[in-house]
């Protein structure tokens, strides 16, 4: 097996995403032994079930990409999607709500999705590309002390994916357990690299394929 | 007639304080705008400031991809309206229409609106994403699933409402519902453009450029005028139908 292939959850979250293609990116994801499938929660079901018989996992986006719905609608969403077969959930955090400063309401909505799924693990997206350093750290802290399991840096949709200065950040404040996903703009196997030199433990990419071949992919994502 | 009366104030950006929702309220307040539309981790915050005022909440669900599941999309808009939102605006399933699985489009549609029942539902229909076709037939799914509006846009697209798009949603539906104009509707002259070929409610940003000053005023008067004339036409003749010959076919291309 392709030693990046361990690190890559296989992403397709553009809203024009079809059946089709969900069920193409399940059986690259299982060609290539990815390790997960990160789809947008309609379509959980139909990738546990592309899926089925494999040992990729399956993972959601959550409030996706703005992360501004109310705490509650994130629950919920949340609560489908576990249902519907998601083993681990990818959430964006409650961007405006770092920028009022509202740090427990921020942590309250990562706290709440966090309670339906102990023993699950929570991917929390900070968005960096709308963050500065300081605002960087303070979301990083407030997801880990609401229980985050991986800090996640981008959706794809923000201005700009992951940096490396963002990982440094980050990774500043990580604490136990808590690891770091990068997300955003990585499509080849020289960046990939790069982050995972740097101690990031999953990256978010739909140019999966394009690394493991050594490839650079056009995909923006 | 006033033109803010057919205009949503819109602040969807993810990074939007809660000092800026405070002052989109102020604004709404002093022009009098018919309704104000934001995220629904804001909608309580809003309704606190706006309660005594008629000014309508509105909210999105499903926003702005559309690829929650209907479920979800149902919970977020129970949420919105126990938060204290009037209306709800929900994106269509793309994905679902690019599988050409329209029954589940329909679903999506028509279970959002049997959950929140009397509350206007405006179904964003992405016409960025769209070609000719699919924006016909998608405005038929929308007045089937007995959507209340169909919008255009969500305004994080590539592209926001076109003239041509209306054109095409209100030949295809006539009066069955509502059009909603988003994006790309910078200032009043656009704005009566819009209302002009049939839109109904247009959705403007903080940046929107309404009537300010009397050169302003002097230069849109002419076209204001027009409108009026255009409008009073329009109520005498029972129904008009825009010139289909007047859709460009090259701004749709049927992929």
């Amino acid at each position: 097996m392709n030693p990046f292939s361990a690190y890559i959850d296989h992403t397709l979250l553009k809203a024009s995403a079809s059946t089709l293609d969900i069920i193409k990116l399940c059986e690259e994801a299982k060609q290539y032994h990815f390790f997960s499938v990160c789809v947008n929660s309609c379509y959980v079901s139909l990738t546990k079930a592309s899926l089925s018989e494999s040992s990729v996992k399956v993972c959601s986006v959550i409030g996706f990409p703005l992360g501004a719905m109310s705490t509650a609608a994130k629950v919920s969403e949340t609560s489908e999607a576990l249902k519907n077969g998601a083993d681990e959930i990818d959430m964006v955090i409650n961007v405006g709500f770092i920028k009022s400063k509202a740090f427990d309401a921020v942590e309250k909505d990562i706290a709440a999705v966090k309670a339906l799924m102990p023993h699950k693990i929570l991917k929390v997206i900070l968005e960096t590309c709308y963050l500065n350093d300081s605002e960087i750290l303070k979301a990083s802290e407030l997801a880990i002390s609401a229980g985050a399991d991986f800090i996640k840096t981008s959706t794809g949709f923000g201005t700009r994916g992951a940096s490396i200065n963002d990982i440094k950040l980050m990774k500043s404040a990580l604490k136990g357990e808590v690891k770091i996903k990068a997300s955003g703009g990585i499509r080849d196997a020289e960046t990939a690299l790069q982050y995972i030199n740097l101690g990031v433990k999953r990256l978010g990419t739909s140019s999966g394929i394009a690394i493991v071949n050594g490839s650079k992919s056009t995909s923006d994502y | 007639m006033n033109i803010v009366s057919y205009l949503d104030y819109t602040l969807l950006e993810s990074t939007t304080t809660e000092r800026e929702i405070i002052d989109l309220c102020n604004k709404a307040r002093e022009n009098n705008y018919y309704g104000i539309c934001v995220n629904g981790s804001y909608v309580s915050l809003v309704k606190q400031f706006l309660q005594d005022t008629d000014i309508k909440v509105s909210t999105v669900v499903g926003f702005p991809l559309g690829c929650s599941t209907t479920k979800s999309k149902i919970y977020e808009a129970e949420q919105a309206i126990e938060d204290g939102a009037e209306e709800i605006g929900m994106v269509i399933n793309l994905g679902f229409v690019k599988s050409k699985n329209y029954v589940s489009v329909l679903k999506d549609i028509s279970d959002v609106k049997m959950a929140i029942g009397d509350m206007p539902l405006k179904v964003i229909i992405e016409i960025s994403e769209l070609n000719k076709n699919e924006i016909v037939r998608i405005s038929e799914i929308c007045i089937d699933a007995k959507a209340d509006f169909i919008e255009t846009s969500t305004g994080f697209s590539k592209s926001g409402a076109t003239l041509t798009a209306i054109k095409i949603i209100k030949k295809t539906i006539k009066d069955a519902a509502k059009i909603k104009a988003t994006g790309d509707i910078l200032d009043h002259e656009s704005a009566l453009k819009y209302l002009e070929v049939g839109a109904d409610r247009l959705g403007i940003s903080t940046t929107y450029k309404g009537l300010n000053n009397n050169t302003r005023q002097q230069r849109n008067s002419k076209i204001y005028k027009k409108y009026l004339e255009s409008a009073a036409k329009k109520s005498e003749t029972t129904q008009t139908t825009p010139n289909f010959k007047e859709v460009s076919s090259n701004k749709f291309q049927d992929s």
